[in-house]
């Protein structure tokens, strides 16, 4: 992390920058592969399982950096847990009282989000040792950018999986749809070639 | 002991303050949300349960809850509506709980005005494997109840049994031998209960004394 001449701004800008592409959680640094593998099938749940990260990333940071003057190391990964788990709830039952549907659809992996290391990481890394500006900036970015990353994969894997995409034809008709996409291999397979021309888009630049 | 409590105190009272305010946040958010989430599931089983009575223009809860046995022995309230059109009951559906291989199994059951022959059931919530037990959803299974009596249901091997004959004696799906056994045993569970229920509340005709 940089710090700049007008001091917070820089950290600001530091802070969205790592979010959405230094550090991003899955092409960056490979965290939160689970729900990534899990729920980019289609772009609807990899949207709604961004948003309820973003909830819970920004909800989180919150909680922790205003807690973090009383932190005890000792408590510290208890408190952690404690906060995330208590809005990845709040999190689950709002989508099950509003979208019922796709709280069926994202089954397990909405509670799941609890062990996501990507919130613990910014708990441990931004929000336990910054003010609360700059955890919800961090909260915000990160979130962002795991979810611009859900949503990638799942329009690849939509597109070739069913030709559709949010439920409108956008290949040929004549197009085969590749039933692989839809299933645990297209995900690997998708994500393997978005991170390998990721970083080969990196080293080019260096 | 008075340093014990202060050392106590000192370490864990952000701990303890945090508990309470996230137990505290969870409550008021159960508070609003669940009568929400509640009705959700019960426009899933009606939803579900048009599909075993399609004949039936809606499903009204009976006016007066009746308490069944669990599967494990303790007393629950049953989940229970009459299919009517036009005040005429023309069936009943049930909720009814199987404990499967994975978790437990909730199914919601179709039965006609008399309650002496199935329309059929319908799975509400399962986490069977795919593949296997969630083999319970599809037709091969779920056919072999549609239309056959309201009474005890056996269960038999793969091959055992014509799948095809209506009647009650159930042919297992092959490899999901847990999750078979927890629909038949759902249905053996509570359809004698409901029947005796309803029976004593004059809702359906009685067996010895139609």
């Amino acid at each position: 992390m940089t710090t700049t001449p007008d001091g917070q701004t820089g950290l600001y800008k530091d802070a969205v920058a790592n979010g959405l592409w230094r550090e991003m959680p899955v092409f960056g640094m490979l965290l939160g592969t689970c729900p990534t593998l899990a729920v980019t099938a289609a772009v609807k749940p990899a949207l709604t399982m961004g948003l309820c990260v973003i909830f819970v990333l920004v909800c989180s940071n919150i909680m922790v950096s205003l807690m973090r003057k009383g932190l005890r190391p000792h408590v510290r990964i208890l408190l952690f847990t404690l906060t995330i788990a208590t809005f990845v709830t709040i999190a689950d039952l709002f989508l099950r009282a509003y979208q019922p549907v796709m709280s069926e659809t994202l089954g397990p992996y909405v509670p799941l989000i609890i062990v996501n290391c990507v919130i613990i990481w910014r708990a441990e890394a931004r929000a336990s040792n910054s003010g609360l500006i700059l955890s919800i900036v961090d909260g915000l970015a990160m979130g962002t950018g795991f979810t611009i990353a859900l949503c990638t994969l799942a329009v690849i894997r939509e597109i070739l999986g069913t030709g559709r995409l949010f439920e409108i034809q956008v290949l040929p008709t004549t197009f085969p749809a590749w039933a692989a996409m839809g299933m645990p291999v297209g995900a690997f397979l998708t994500y393997g070639f978005v991170l390998g021309f990721i970083n080969f888009m990196k080293r080019k630049r260096v | 002991m008075l340093d014990n409590l202060k050392i106590f105190v000192r370490e864990s009272w952000l701990l303890v303050t945090a508990a309470l305010l996230c137990g505290l946040l969870l409550a008021a958010t159960n508070a609003a949300l669940g009568p929400r989430i509640q009705m959700n599931k019960t426009l899933k089983l009606t939803n579900l349960a048009a599909g075993l009575l399609p004949e039936a223009k809606n499903f009204v809860p009976l006016p007066e809850p009746i308490e069944v046995k669990g599967l494990d022995g303790k007393p629950e309230p049953a989940v229970v509506f009459k299919a009517v059109v036009k005040d005429k009951v023309v069936g009943w559906a049930f909720k009814a709980v199987g404990s499967g291989f994975a978790d437990k199994i909730d199914l919601v059951v179709g039965v006609d005005a008399s309650f002496n022959k199935l329309t059929g059931y319908d799975v509400v919530a399962s986490s069977e494997t795919p593949g296997f037990g969630d083999q319970i959803k599809d037709a091969y299974y779920r056919g072999q109840f549609a239309g056959a009596p309201a009474e005890r249901f056996n269960l038999v091997g793969f091959g055992a049994a014509n799948a095809a004959d209506i009647d009650s004696t159930i042919v297992a799906i092959s490899g999901a031998t847990i999750s078979s056994t927890a629909v038949v045993q759902a249905m053996n569970h509570y359809l004698p209960q409901l029947k005796e229920q309803l029976q004593q509340k004059g809702l359906i005709p009685n067996d010895n004394n139609p």
